[in-house]
């Protein structure tokens, strides 16, 4: 490091011929090095933050430690800096004291930095002559019972921040052109409506759906809590509005492949899987006439193959070639070529429409997008994992979602409840809430699964509508019924008999006579063990990211917490962005949710993902890497090591020398941290400045 | 008496304040009981899977659940007093299963320590100390038994201490050597006299 110094300091020897001006915004890019730190008069604003610094740091001690320091011209303190009056003292001080740095001690760089950046060009400054000292949750908060130590490390902070800000240069943010197209990924009702309300704002969006049929998780449910409505009947004018919206381009049965680009120009690659059946439109492309699948049905009838349809959870059948129900979107057949013989039967059915082609390969299209809304949903976590519930053992035992197909009027048994095991009807259902969720052994999830509390309720509503004296059991931890009505919904239930007991089951046993299920818990209000017998169990399961969340996640650069769910930028103030500029989260993907949080949350990141698009354009922070070329080598190394594939080598006056797409680079440093020659200059963390914060942390300030 | 407004006795016990009173916790007690466990009682959110698990809570007033609870609010004298604290099994279904990982048994096997240290240990247990001391086993062998394993063709002694009786010397070194033994005749002397 002391190397690195004394190398720096002839050549800032060197440039104190040229004349100092410092005030007019320089283009970013030019002779990085030269001039800096010359003539510099910095202005130190100290917040108290009310008590949350000056309760634990002598803001007196650390102003007259300021005033001391190196090319510091103005020291000043203030209860709230991030007030008006707080930003007119930085305003003010520029022009009075010829301020040419501004640093302010207070919070963190993530809450008030745009606000100092902005009072910064208000002086007349550039915006990027502004560094932060962060003396608060790195300081006082932690530091709350050592006021000598916390105000020993404001100093500390202050110097290694002025030190910087000496060096700060003028930049200037660059500015791209956004691709007036948006990309959504998953089309449940949280892709839908982020997608209509895309395309209803006038932006071309791309749907992706990796199912043949758009509709996700809802188009499952029979009902829906509080209201009851039909689930399927509200869901459907929305499908069919997907289809029908000229700015919503589907693509049903395709994956994301591949991504590429930053915001404003995605470049995106689709897999249109191989679906064995043509459009209308992809018929007419070949020259068919009138033909393409119309979903008659034809097909269906003769396919000789039967396998279980997922969308039913596995309790109905369907052919090789398939829909997964009468109201699917778009309404086009699919051939599961995994189970497809191939024997040729379908084809000569479809006749002249020759809409089937058994011999369909991948395909892969590319689109160009300026954002991308992900909205991947969620699966059911897999409950056979706690085997004291005993479900896959015992055959009576269902999940929620199988209980959804079983009492819905579409369903496999055409909306009458039955056991698995006889086909007979229950009079005595439990419902076991937190199957899976709120669990710290390892096996289940940590976290509330949200939305079970409620559903678990609309079941029990249910059973009691449709079966005359059937009796619901719930067992419960805690009901978290927080939604507008939903108490009262809780209150309509066991006001209609539903009998609730405050337990958690701790094992299912079953009679293997009668396939009846002896539930296990404890009744803890009354403090008593029970044994319950019952003839049938419903788990309320809980939820995780759907299958290919991760891979997907990847693709996009987008982070996931500890349980798997996609991270949003902030949780509170910006729960549907991401930390990559762009992305933005629809719906469960991002944490559990009933559907009126999804779609508000969908809503949320239509709106989100529209305003790069309307504005036209982006401003991206200019942290990008500079090539230094009077000192690149040409030799390339940096190319490779860029994780953005920023980096290119170019021909330059008879050489070779490296060049930055620099709405591509991410200001890692990866390269600059790298390069051999020092040749590469990465813009506000330039070696220099870096080298002096350190400098100004170990010598204490000393020259 | 005369302000007893005419109740008998047991009657005047059973109106007696029963509530819950801050002196009656000792936060303490919660982090001994979890330094001896190596467990996090104080994480219980009282499901009662763990009740729900034991064999002991239908056949009994034992109930683990009250006594996490215990653990977690600090009633000491509650808990050690509480007989139900010796009807534990020790089968360890409650720890298996508890959502919070917490492990129960555990909880049980600390307070049972921690009383037994003031002396509040069920006589029956302390035979089974004395039991261990002349024998080897907490069950000894009986003529019952030894008739079933003739009939099944075994020994009728196991090759435990009770066919091997020269090593009953060692059981009874370790029992010596923590004064456990002593401890119990003295306990049992006191109790019955």
């Amino acid at each position: 490091m002391a190397e690195k110094k004394t190398r720096k300091e002839p050549a800032a020897k060197k440039d104190t011929k040229k004349p100092v001006s410092k005030a007019t915004p320089a283009p970013a890019a030019t002779s990085p090095d030269k001039e800096l730190g010359k003539g510099a008069r910095i202005g130190v604003y100290i917040c108290h933050c009310g008590t949350n610094i000056a309760g634990s740091v002598d803001i007196l001690a650390v102003q007259e430690y300021a005033k001391t320091l190196p090319n510091v011209a103005h020291v000043d303190n203030y209860q709230y800096m991030c007030s008006t009056p707080g930003q007119k003292k930085i305003e003010e001080g520029i022009k009075e004291h010829k301020l040419t740095g501004i640093v302010v001690a207070a919070c963190s760089p993530r809450l008030h930095e745009p606000t100092f950046r902005t009072a910064t060009k208000t002086g007349g400054l550039n915006p990027f002559r502004f560094e932060m000292a962060n003396i608060r949750e790195q300081g006082s908060w932690v530091h709350m019972h050592d006021r000598e130590g916390a105000t020993a490390k404001a100093k500390d902070a202050i110097r290694i921040a002025v030190a910087k800000a000496a060096l700060l240069q003028d930049l200037v943010p660059k500015s791209v052109p956004v691709t007036k197209a948006a990309l959504v990924v998953g089309a449940g009702v949280a892709g839908m409506q982020a997608a209509l309300d895309l395309a209803n704002a006038g932006i071309k969006t791309y749907l992706v759906e990796k199912s043949p049929t758009i509709g996700g998780r809802m188009s499952q449910l029979d009902k829906t809590f509080p209201t009851l409505d039909c689930s399927q009947c509200i869901l459907t004018p929305k499908m069919v509005d997907v289809g029908r919206n000229p700015n919503i381009e589907l693509m049903t049965y395709s994956e994301i492949e591949e991504v590429e680009g930053y915001i404003g120009n995605f470049d995106v690659t689709i897999r249109k899987k191989a679906r064995g059946v043509l459009t209308p439109a992809e018929a007419e492309a070949r020259g068919i006439v009138g033909g393409g699948c119309n979903g008659c049905g034809d097909c269906d009838t003769v396919c000789p193959v039967i396998k279980p349809n997922p969308f039913e959870m596995g309790m109905k059948p369907r052919k090789a070639i398939y829909i997964y129900h009468p109201q699917v979107v778009p309404l086009i057949y699919t051939v599961d070529f995994d189970s497809c013989v191939k024997c040729g039967l379908c084809v000569e059915a479809c006749g002249e429409k020759k809409a089937i082609d058994l011999e369909m390969k991948d395909e892969f299209v590319k689109v160009k997008v300026g954002t991308a809304i992900l909205a991947l949903g969620y699966d059911i976590f897999p409950i056979e994992k706690k085997d004291e519930w005993g479900y896959q053992k015992f055959e009576n035992v269902v999940t929620s979602l199988e209980f959804e197909r079983l009492i819905c009027a579409s369903g496999p048994t055409g909306g009458h409840l039955v056991r698995p095991s006889d086909g007979k009807t229950p009079k005595k259902v439990a419902f076991l809430l937190c199957a899976g969720s709120r669990d710290n052994t390892g096996v289940g999830k940590p976290y509330c699964s949200r939305f079970c509390c409620m559903y678990s309720l609309k079941h029990a509503h249910q059973i009691i509508e449709k079966i005359p004296g059937c009796q619901p059991y719930i067992f419960y931890m805690d009901i978290r019924s927080f939604g507008k009505m939903y108490e009262e919904f809780y209150y309509r239930i066991q006001d209609e008999g539903a009998k609730f007991i405050r337990g958690r089951v701790s094992n299912i046993l079953e009679d293997p006579e009668t396939k009846n299920l002896y539930v296990m818990a404890d009744d803890t209000l009354l403090d008593r063990p029970m044994k319950l017998e019952v003839d049938m169990v419903v788990l309320a399961a809980a939820v995780q990211p759907s299958a290919d969340t991760d891979r997907t996640r990847k693709l996009f650069g987008v982070s996931c917490s500890l349980d798997g769910w996609l991270l949003e930028a902030h949780p509170k103030l910006n729960p549907c962005g991401t930390t990559t500029a762009g992305v933005f989260l629809a719906g469960v993907c991002q944490g559990p949710k009933d559907i009126p949080d999804t779609v508000a949350s969908a809503e949320g990141a239509a709106s989100a993902a529209s305003i790069p698009i309307h504005m036209g354009e982006v401003e991206l922070e200019p942290y990008f890497a500079q090539c230094i070329e009077e000192k690149c080598a040409g030799c390339g190394m940096c190319v490779n090591l860029c994780p953005y594939q920023a980096l290119s080598l170019v021909e330059k006056e008879g050489r070779k020398v490296m060049q930055v797409t620099e709405a591509k680079c991410k200001g890692c440093g990866t390269c600059g941290g790298f390069c051999p020659g020092g040749a590469i200059w990465m813009q506000h963390f330039a070696t220099p400045q870096i080298v002096a914060q350190i400098d100004a942390f170990l010598l204490g300030g000393e020259q | 008496m005369a302000r007893t407004k005419g109740y008998p006795e047991p009657l005047e016990k059973k109106l007696r304040d029963t509530r819950l009173y801050e002196e009656d916790t000792n936060p303490q007690f919660t982090k001994t009981v979890e330094k001896i466990s190596m467990t996090i009682p104080h994480m219980c959110y009282q499901c009662g899977t763990c009740t729900a698990s034991c064999p002991s809570a239908p056949r009994s007033s034992y109930r683990i659940r009250k006594f996490v609870r215990r653990a977690l609010l600090g009633l000491e004298e509650e808990a050690l007093t509480d007989p139900d604290l010796w009807l534990c099994t020790t089968c360890y279904s409650c720890t298996d299963r508890c959502p919070r990982d917490i492990a129960p048994t555990d909880v049980i096997m600390a307070m049972r320590n921690l009383a037994a240290k003031r002396d509040i240990v069920p006589v029956n247990f302390l035979k089974t100390v004395q039991a261990i001391y002349t024998t080897g086993h907490g069950v000894p062998n009986n003529d019952v038994n030894r008739a079933a394993r003739k009939k099944l063709g075994l020994n009728p002694e196991p090759p435990t201490t009770h066919g091997f009786p020269k090593y009953v010397k060692g059981i009874q070194y370790i029992l010596d050597y923590f004064g456990l033994k002593q401890r119990a005749d003295k306990i049992i002397k006191e109790r019955e006299g």
